[in-house]
């Protein structure tokens, strides 16, 4: 055996890939796991976790130049001093946008688990349903009962931590125990449940990937809400806190940083890929690795345009083109709207600790018969919270009195902002774009992809049910937001690759197979058939850990 | 820790944080990448701070150095546009205090101050977001708004704010979901 053969080869480091390279060495498989961008060892290079706020110069903020370099991370909030480095280089690595579209990429070992924001939920059966009974893109191939097992699985080794809140739509899971509403969102709960008690809508503590009890190698969460720092404690869900030691504990496993996958190599004999190509981003040097199974886990974007930048003569448009489907059916999560207010009393309570989740409401729209002017739904994330300091009461605005006045807290506020699911529409898609290179001479992607009429109507009900809520709860001065929805801006990338029933309308098949090279497996966001609502993650850990077990089941038995 | 030792140990922090080049003499210019700012000017912005937030039995904008972070701010974190607008802004409010006292800001007297910088600020009882009854220039409320908007970020993001004002804790290891206000504590 070369050194540069192995039985699987992971491209990618990020939530997904982690999961593949845990379960595939657990499962005995030698893995290479490929990362395009630098390795970010586990609370060693966690350089700013332990720095108080006032360690930073300019407290957190952001700096022209930083907005100069950053002209995409700064259209949202992740652009900020703390954790700069996470975040991609722009000017190195490019890409079109034919429509805007606000793309937030990490290249570095661990990818995005690093800096998400952990909220954690399983699907439902009508989220697997809805396409094949509205007619909207294809049949998922699969159902829930599928990602059960594996959900549990997810959820038991991650270390999700919430209630079991018995809501119909969003299935309980395996979780440690909830974190804590806030004194007002308790009593915002209260009114909110007793109101809507008949109507099946929920305010519920958020699911999230923080534990509260500890777990091996990791101390249960401190409440510092600094997690996308990275923690020092291991409390939330990363690849360097979960997967990557359980990967490396096996001793099957390689990690390769700076090796950008450029392309899948396929064999046109066997009909399957043999290994990949790598441009090792440091020495410009091109290397080969060779394995039995491929996993293609680089994130939605990224996945397409390796499969895409993989096309051979044979599949001129890419390797999994055959459908024509390949980089379409890109979907996001519409959010930017919601609403917000002012809470009276509680003035004697606080809260101490900075609980790193938020509440939630699950969808509630378009369900047991309910026909909205749009179809789908949307789920609302938010939190009560004081005012930090300074009332600034006018009379107090300047001066010593003032000056003792910033340090008593301010009022209460709660608010919440929408998530909304996003159809799969064939032309909301990305494609090569081979005038514009990247600093290594690669192709860049074009993305085109926008909001439609069905979105637009749905971000009515999201601004207006939003205020009604609030105000059904006693919350005063309620203000309703409604931005210009911005795919990207979700951050909930899916689509470009989508499961199915048929390899003519779909690129992977029911267990994340490419249909046109058997032993390639796309388990990011790129396999999702349809968007709903809830925050995506989860999904891909459980659909990875799924199809790695197929994967070695289908090895042994010699299919692939 | 008692509160001389947390000044004297602030003292060493801001000593060692200190960004500004140093000035030596009343004719020295601080020397920033985008401008460069007078020795009058340096004392204006840190007089000005100092009425916003003065010394007390606890520490002022002096003391704490906020002078330091409102020029690094002004330097790094705002555009050429916004930077020549603050300049326009504090040469008219010069002008302003000119004419109003008849002598320099520097000059008037702790009343004076704060009665000038009054004019900037809303009238009790305004609506949050009503604007003061003044007809300054855009560029000299801008100017005023600016200082003392960085001048109370500095001083909430303190360390003196974060350990003795409020309770800040790095690792704070715990939520207690109902926490009395009178304990201060912010985590
Ligand atoms: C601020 C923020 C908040 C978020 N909040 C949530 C949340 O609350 N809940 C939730 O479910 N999701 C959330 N997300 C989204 C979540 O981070 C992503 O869904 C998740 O990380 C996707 O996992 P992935 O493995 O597909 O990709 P990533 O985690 O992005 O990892 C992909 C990896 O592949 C590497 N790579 C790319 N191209 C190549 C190549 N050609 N060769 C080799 N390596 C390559 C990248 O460098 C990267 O390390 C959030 C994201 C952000 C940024
Ligand atoms: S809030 Fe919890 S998980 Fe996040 S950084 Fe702090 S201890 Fe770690």
């Amino acid at each position: 055996m070369s050194t540069n053969t192995y039985d699987a080869i992971v491209i990618g480091s990020g939530i997904s890939g982690g999961w593949a390279a845990k379960e595939l060495t657990e499962k005995g498989l030698k893995t290479i796991m490929l990362e395009r961008g630098r390795d970010i060892k586990h609370v060693k290079d966690y350089v700013n976790a332990n720095k108080a706020p006032w360690e930073f110069p300019h407290r957190g903020g952001r700096t022209v130049q930083m907005e100069k370099d950053y002209p995409v991370l700064k259209r949202d909030y992740p652009l900020n001093e703390t954790n700069l480095d996470y975040w991609v280089n722009e000017k190195e690595s490019p890409y079109v946008e034919i429509k805007r579209f606000d793309w937030f990429r990490g290249y570095h070992v661990g990818g995005r688990s690093l800096m998400w924001g952990r909220q954690s939920y399983r699907w439902h059966d009508v989220n697997f349903e809805e396409n094949a009974k509205q007619g909207i893109g294809v049949d998922w191939p699969i159902r829930y009962k599928d990602l059960e097992p594996w959900y549990s699985h997810a959820e038991k080794f991650a270390g999700i931590s919430g209630n079991r809140d018995g809501v119909p739509i969003l299935p309980d899971g395996d979780f440690m125990p909830p974190m804590e509403m806030n004194c007002v969102e308790k009593d915002v709960a209260a009114r909110f449940n007793a109101y809507y008690k008949d109507k099946d809508r929920h305010f519920i503590i958020g699911r999230t990937a923080n534990i509260t009890k500890p777990l091996p190698g990791r101390t249960n969460c401190q409440y510092r809400n600094k997690c996308w720092l990275g923690c020092p404690f291991g409390a939330y869900f990363s690849t360097q806190s979960s997967t990557l030691p359980a990967a490396m504990a096996t001793g099957n496993l390689t990690v390769r940083p700076w090796s950008i996958v450029t392309k899948i190599l396929y064999d046109k004999d066997t009909k399957k890929a043999k290994g990949v190509e790598v441009l090792d981003a440091q020495n410009n040097q091109t290397y080969e690795y060779y394995a039995k199974i491929v996993f293609v886990n680089a994130s939605t974007l990224n996945s397409a345009w390796v499969l895409m930048n993989s096309a051979t003569d044979i599949w001129p448009d890419g390797l999994g083109s055959s459908s024509g489907e390949l980089g379409h059916n890109l979907m996001d999560h519409h959010l930017g709207v919601g609403a917000g207010g002012r809470v009276e009393g509680y003035d004697d309570k606080y809260y101490f600790g900075r609980r790193a989740n938020g509440i939630y409401i699950p969808r509630y729209r378009n369900l047991n018969g309910e026909k909205r002017d749009y179809i789908r739904g949307f789920g609302y994330q938010g939190g009560a919270g004081r005012d930090e300091w300074g009332r600034s009461i006018p009379e107090l605005s300047i001066g010593g009195a003032f000056k003792d006045a910033l340090a008593e807290p301010g009022e209460w506020n709660i608010g919440m902002g929408g998530f909304g699911e996003t159809l799969p529409y064939h032309e909301n898609r990305c494609y090569l774009d081979k005038n514009v290179k990247d600093h290594w001479g690669l192709p860049v992607l074009a993305i085109d992809a926008t909001c439609k009429d069905n979105e637009m109507k749905m971000r009515k009900d999201m601004a207006e049910d939003a205020k009604e809520m609030l105000e059904a709860c006693g919350v005063k001065d309620v203000h309703v937001f409604n931005s210009e929805p911005v795919l990207g801006r979700g951050i909930h990338e899916m689509g470009t690759a989508r499961m199915g029933r048929d390899p003519k309308t779909s690129v992977l098949n029911e267990w994340n197979q490419v249909w046109d090279a058997k032993n390639v497996f796309v388990t990011d966001g790129a396999c999702m058939t349809s968007a709903a609502c809830q925050n995506p993650s989860l999904t891909y850990m459980a659909l990875t850990a799924r199809a790695a077990n197929h994967a070695v089941e289908e090895l042994k038995k010699g299919n692939i | 820790m008692d509160r001389r030792t947390a000044l004297k140990n602030l003292a060493l922090v801001i000593g060692s944080t200190a960004l500004l080049p140093r000035c030596t003499s009343h004719s020295s210019v601080a020397h920033f990448n985008s401008f460069d700012v007078t020795y009058d000017q340096q004392s204006l912005v840190l007089d000005m701070a100092e009425t916003i937030i003065p010394k007390t039995a606890t520490p002022g904008a002096t003391d704490l150095g906020l002078d330091k972070f409102i020029w690094l701010m002004l330097d790094d974190c705002t555009k050429t546009d916004d930077q020549k607008a603050f300049f326009k802004g504090m040469g008219e409010f010069s002008d302003l205090v000119k004419k109003t006292y008849n002598k320099d800001f520097a000059d008037c007297t702790k009343q004076e101050k704060m009665a000038l910088l009054s004019t900037f600020e809303k009238k009790p009882g305004d609506k949050k977001d009503a604007k003061p009854a003044n007809n300054y220039s855009k560029e000299l409320n801008g100017f005023f708004g600016t200082v003392k908007g960085l001048t109370v970020f500095g001083y909430t993001e303190s360390q003196y704010f974060m350990t003795k004002e409020i309770v800040y804790e790095l690792v704070p290891g715990r939520y207690n979901a109902m926490y009395p206000v009178k304990n201060n504590m912010k985590a």
